[in-house]
């Protein structure tokens, strides 16, 4: 930690990981909904639906909490200034930790919004949207005074400002449901496969050049090519999700495309992050924190990349669309691209604001390979099922529930998993919030 | 590779995305009106919208294929089900899943949300969507679909079962409903005749029998071949 503000990242850290615990938790409980019946006076109470919406929406507020305590700990190294004011990142904080409980808590009482992802009533949407002001002003007004601009800052706030902006088209009730998909990937794809990659990015960027000690100038020519692929094959890219909505036609084409390209920018992702730890100018200090960097890197490469690939050509679409393949390979590659990333940066942040050099890493790898190891075993048994479904279900076109029957036993071995996972979860928070400097090695 | 050529890439690479992807964008908006009949977007379909949100049904069924995967998708829910199959299933899911393994919650929907629920989805399953899902495409047969029209031949009573809502309750090959019986091998144990009686009046064969007398519903034609092609199922 060089800048006293940098602080304050930490508490968005800590804010973040409790969040990420409880997303699991309701993740099983979810799986256990595919494995078991329910008794109907269950059912009527808490529904699937209610512990879904819980489940998606803890996972985007504990990664973009992650995502705004990375900025906030890499803005005044990149910036070499303290931030504008920790006062308002505190308001920010407290802010939306406060809205993201209250609709959690509202949708047990079913006050919502009622579309997926987007669950949260509009009256706490503009919470969310002054909250978002008022990080991008803080974050933006400490680059403007400081006058020291690089292209990891720009990306950085170019990615922020763009993902505040796509939130603002959630917002409405459209009438027509095709154009209120049309606008529902605005938000949901237009993020993760745009302004949460521009972020991702940035971030990846700047932990990598300060680990490997790789000149400022190499990293930031890679990084503009990434990202230049990043945008080019995700912005059109979005036409895969047009496929089936009623839209045109050629969105087919479009979809088609596009989004068979979106594996490079992620390959070269992977390609010069090992170039980079080839090249090092530094000593690995903290393995485990060098470890999270390749993981994230090759991860996000299969989950995004690869599952996302394997059904985004509209023939394959056409059967596996909105089945459990989907959901595979949104684990994986949520998982892969952000989770992974933020707890790089947990564990890349983390020891320098708790002033140790060289931390003990031995829980840590555990959690590290615990996690990995049932994240892709989850892959693979929730990609069975969804293969099973769309065969059974959509090529055979037998009834749903049989092909639900058939695919009851793959999501009884997801939930075996997630035990695991959520194991390997405890043990990196736990690690997390108690590091401990390493003993010196003899 | 100098980082101003890498900085080029980027700017190019972004705006030429992006021109393509917001062209498309207005071009959508043009011939949206005629591929999702605006014409019949009514209020009352937009009612049957708000219905569909507040009851969060999208997180558990998709539409469009979009949403949760926990329940069946909705996008032909009219043409798989028929209007009264949604009514009951909205009314009673307690009734209409009492059999299966999964349960849908019963939110005390009221009636007219439920009119307005069956419009929205009468209208969302005339959107022209290429022809999507393929388990509801009428270029291809299900597989219950198969075996009536393998049936129908010999036996009209196929058009008749599906026609008057036996498959509310009843399946085919896994096609239909759970709250009675699966009915694939039926003409095994019964015949024609005393599948007859049994659909006039269920209790006077089985007192413990929960199905409704099927009085008015069904002519006597109409009962008489449902019967012969139920006993053919064996």
């Amino acid at each position: 930690m060089e800048y006293r503000s940098q602080k304050i990242a930490y508490w968005y850290f800590a804010a973040a990981l409790p969040l990420f615990v409880l997303q699991v938790v309701v993740g099983l409980w979810l799986a256990a909904n595919y494995t078991f019946t329910i008794p109907q006076s269950i059912v009527n109470v808490f529904p699937f639906s209610t512990a879904r919406a819980i489940h998606t929406n803890l996972l985007v507020l504990w990664m973009l909490l992650g995502f705004m305590g990375g900025t906030y700990y890499i803005i005044p190294e990149e910036t070499k200034s303290e931030l504008y004011s920790t006062g308002l990142a505190w308001f920010q904080l407290i802010a939306l930790l406060a809205t993201g409980v209250t609709a959690i808590v509202g949708f047990l009482f079913g006050w919502t919004q009622g579309r997926p992802l987007l669950e949260i009533p509009v009256e706490l949407d503009v919470v969310v949207v002054i909250g978002a002001l008022v990080f991008l002003f803080n974050v933006a007004m400490t680059m403007i005074k400081a006058r020291n601009w690089t292209a990891i800052q720009g990306t950085l706030l170019g990615g922020l400002v763009f993902l505040a902006l796509l939130y603002l088209f959630g917002m409405p009730f459209y009438r027509n449901l095709v154009i209120d998909w049309y606008y529902w990937w605005w938000v949901i794809h237009l993020w993760v496969e745009g302004a949460w990659e521009l972020v991702t990015a940035a971030i990846f960027a700047f932990v990598l050049m300060k680990l490997t000690g790789v000149e400022r100038q190499v990293v930031e020519k890679w990084l503009y090519v990434e990202i230049g692929l990043f945008m080019f094959t995700g912005l059109a890219g979005t036409g895969h999700h047009y496929y089936w909505i009623g839209a045109p036609r050629y969105w087919l084409w479009i979809g088609g495309i596009f989004s068979a390209l979106e594996p490079l920018p992620i390959l070269l992702m992977v390609f010069d992050t090992m170039h980079h730890v080839k090249k090092r100018q530094e000593k690995i200090v903290n393995p485990l924190t060098w470890t999270y960097a390749i993981g994230c890197a090759v991860l996000h490469f299969i989950g995004a990349g690869v599952w996302g690939f394997a059904h985004t050509l509209p023939q394959i679409n056409y059967y596996t669309h909105g089945s459990q393949v989907t959901v595979s390979h949104g684990h994986l590659a949520f998982f892969g691209a952000y989770a992974l990333l933020n707890l790089m940066t947990f564990y890349f942040a983390m020891p320098k604001l708790k002033g140790i050099a060289e931390y003990d890493d031995r829980r840590g790898k555990i959690g590290f390979w615990t996690m990995c190891i049932a994240m892709m075993i989850m892959g693979l048994t929730f990609g069975v099922a969804g293969v099973l479904q769309s065969y059974i279900e959509r090529v055979l076109g037998m009834g749903y529930m049989v092909a639900q029957g058939y695919m009851r036993l793959w999501m009884g071995v997801t939930m075996a998993a997630g035990v695991f996972f959520l194991g390997g979860l405890l043990t990196t928070v736990v690690d997390l919030f108690t590091l401990r400097p390493a003993k010196v090695r003899a | 590779m100098t980082k101003k050529i890498a900085f080029w890439i980027f700017l190019i690479g972004t705006l030429s995305s992006a021109a393509v992807f917001l062209g498309a964008t207005y071009d959508t908006h043009r011939q949206v009106g005629a591929l999702a009949n605006v014409d019949k977007l009514s209020d009352q379909v937009v009612a049957g919208k708000r219905a569909f949100e507040k009851y969060n049904c999208n997180d558990c069924h998709t539409i469009l294929g979009f949403g949760g995967y926990y329940a069946p998708d909705l996008t032909k829910v009219v043409q798989r089900v028929g209007e009264d199959g949604i009514r009951f299933r909205v009314k009673s899911p307690e009734l209409a899943f009492a059999n299966s393994p999964r349960k849908m919650p019963n939110q005390h929907v009221t009636d007219q949300e439920i009119t307005d629920l069956v419009a929205f989805f009468r209208w969302v399953g005339e959107i022209n969507n290429n022809d999507w899902p393929p388990q509801d495409s009428k270029k291809r047969l299900s597989r219950g679909e198969q075996m009536m029209v393998a049936k129908v031949g010999v036996s009209p009573g196929a058009a008749v079962f599906q026609s008057k809502g036996c498959m509310n309750c009843h399946s085919l090959k896994g096609t239909g409903g759970t709250f009675g019986p699966a009915l694939d091998k039926v003409g095994a144990g019964m015949s024609a005749e005393e599948i007859e009686k049994y659909v006039r009046n269920p209790k006077d064969v089985d007192p413990d029998s929960k199905m409704p007398p099927q009085k008015d519903n069904l002519s006597e034609r109409e009962l008489d071949e449902v019967a012969r092609f139920l006993a053919t199922l064996k």
